[in-house]
């Protein structure tokens, strides 16, 4: 790819959307153009979409319970001692 | 929700322990998700997972109830979960037999790992795709991907958790977007 580098750098500002108004004017304008540019931001879209496209997942049922058995006791002690 | 767990915190401070129950409780999901793509095994993100918990609650007069709570345990996990990737080596083998098992090889171990239900109703097939992908980045990318597009969290809270320049995480960013972008064209 023979474009200036600032314009995959205006692609990845947008995708953080923080990018300056008119360096956003002047990514559009280009992606018209520039097919190779086009094609770069459009896999970047694609990989993004692709990661967000995970399920979510929960914690097993037994978690808290299992994190509450395996606290220290000391502050038990403290309390006992106060 | 910070209001709720600042009065928990404070009451785990005075020496209520079932309160931490109700932290736990309030975090648990979002933290074992975040453990979980960040190292693709059920059984180790729960591991760690726990052992965040733990060391919050063991260090909790430390917390500075000014900032949020969820940076703070979101940060434990992450660099538990970075410690573990950087230890993990490839000290087994998978058809290496499993001692006292009569012939029992760590496939046979994996076999029975499989699906649970709820992600069976997901296409399987993606979602192993995507998480063999999201395993393949760097550790530094993995975060910042994992904790931006997964944990749905913005920018600046990824700063703080990682204690990082705003413009370092960006910087990882852009290379993480980078990264699964070449990886993905093979898909």
């Amino acid at each position: 790819m023979s474009c200036p580098d600032k314009f995959v750098e205006y692609m990845h500002d947008f995708l953080d959307e923080d990018i300056a108004p008119e360096n956003e004017r002047e990514l559009r304008a280009h992606l018209q153009t520039c097919q190779a540019c086009e094609t770069h931001f459009k896999e970047l879209k694609k990989a993004v979409a692709f990661v967000q496209s995970t399920a979510h997942v929960k914690a097993p049922d037994h978690f808290t319970a299992g994190v509450m058995a395996a606290l220290p006791k000391e502050r038990k002690k403290v309390e006992v001692n106060r | 929700m910070e209001t709720i767990v600042n009065s928990r915190i404070s009451q785990v401070l005075k020496g209520d322990q079932n309160a931490y129950g109700e932290i736990v409780e309030l975090y648990k999901d979002k933290i074992f998700q975040l453990c979980y793509r960040m190292l693709g095994n059920r059984h180790e993100a729960e591991d760690i997972a726990q052992e965040a918990f733990i060391r919050a609650y063991i260090n909790i007069h430390s917390f500075n109830q000014n900032k949020k709570f969820s940076s703070w345990i979101y940060r434990i996990a992450t660099n538990l979960c970075i410690d573990r990737i950087r230890k993990k080596k490839p000290d087994y083998f998978l058809d290496a037999e499993v001692p006292g098992t009569d012939g029992l090889n760590m496939y046979s171990q994996i076999a029975s790992e499989t699906s649970l239900p709820e992600e069976e109703l997901e296409s399987l097939e993606l979602q192993e795709t995507v998480q063999k992908e999201i395993a393949k980045l760097p550790e530094k990318y993995r975060t910042v991907i994992v904790l931006k597009y997964i944990e749905e969290l913005s920018l600046n809270e990824i700063s703080e958790i990682l204690d990082l320049p705003l413009g370092t995480v960006k910087t990882r960013m852009h290379r993480g977007r980078e990264a699964l972008r070449q990886q993905l064209r093979n898909v």
